[in-house]
């Protein structure tokens, strides 16, 4: 699908209004942190590669020991508990609503549900 | 993080302005017209209603557990596959899918200046199980 310009100026210029509230500001903040804490991003970079591992494995018949189960849930935990991977989390748990307000009034806008109309193009 | 404020109305006047004016552009295009016009059509056709009607008669009923399991799945399935073959239908889906283009197309362009993916991250809930 080609954009006009115009739209690709308006949707561009409501982008770049929304980068500039706090909270959009406060994530992109976290989101430095994490990629500056190498003990982060290689956590959550092992945790991605076993969960992949172990899922392929799994759809090719194998049976997971418990030990590689206890294994991937304790790394899942330790991901999860890190100071720099939560404030990341909370973040953008902390956008979500205000992203979410922004995405009801181009519905009321547009008398269609933006964001379920978006999200079926994953769908298709 | 604790002392951001959360927000959850929509008061700023410059965004709205832009939502307003993004919105207006979108209605301007061939695919949003389209879009209206199939689904007017499809939703005011006598034919369409009464399969429709029929559709949820067999939805209810499996939802209520009533009746043959399988004889339902089997109906619903003959009246969609005669609800899709309607060339109003058709046209309907052709709208709806150049809609969803148009749309993510534009969810693209927001969520590249904003640097987080847009919709996807639009919700009301602060879970961050989405991500």
């Amino acid at each position: 699908m080609t954009l006009s310009p115009e739209i690709i100026a308006a949707a561009r210029a409501l982008g770049e209004s929304l980068r500039q509230h706090p909270l959009v500001q406060a994530y992109h903040h976290a989101v430095a942190c994490f990629e500056a804490d190498h003990e982060a991003v290689d956590l959550e970079r092992r945790l991605y590669a076993l969960y992949t591992d172990l899922i392929r494995r799994q759809e090719e018949g194998e049976t997971l020991s418990r030990a590689e189960v206890q294994f991937f849930n304790d790394l899942k935990q330790r991901v999860y508990q890190h100071p720099s991977i939560q404030a990341r989390e909370a973040a953008l748990s902390a956008l979500k609503p205000h992203l979410a307000s922004i995405a009801n009034e181009l519905t009321l806008r547009l008398g269609v549900d933006y964001k379920a109309v978006v999200l079926a193009a994953g769908d298709e | 993080m604790d002392e951001t404020p959360v927000v959850t109305s929509f008061d700023d006047a410059v965004l709205q302005a832009q939502v307003h004016a993004l919105a207006t552009l979108i209605q301007e295009t061939d695919a949003y017209q389209a879009f209206l016009r199939a689904y007017k059509a499809a939703s005011e056709d006598a034919q369409v209603q009464h399969l429709a009607a029929q559709i949820r008669e067999h939805n209810r009923a499996l939802q209520w557990a009533e009746g043959d399991y399988l004889a339902h799945q089997q109906a619903l399935e003959a009246l969609q596959a005669e609800m899709n073959a309607l060339p109003l239908m058709q046209t309907y889906r052709q709208a709806e899918a150049d809609l969803v283009r148009l749309f993510a197309a534009v969810d693209r362009e927001i969520s590249a200046a904003l640097g987080v993916p847009f919709a996807r991250n639009a919700r009301r809930s602060g879970c961050a199980c989405g991500r």
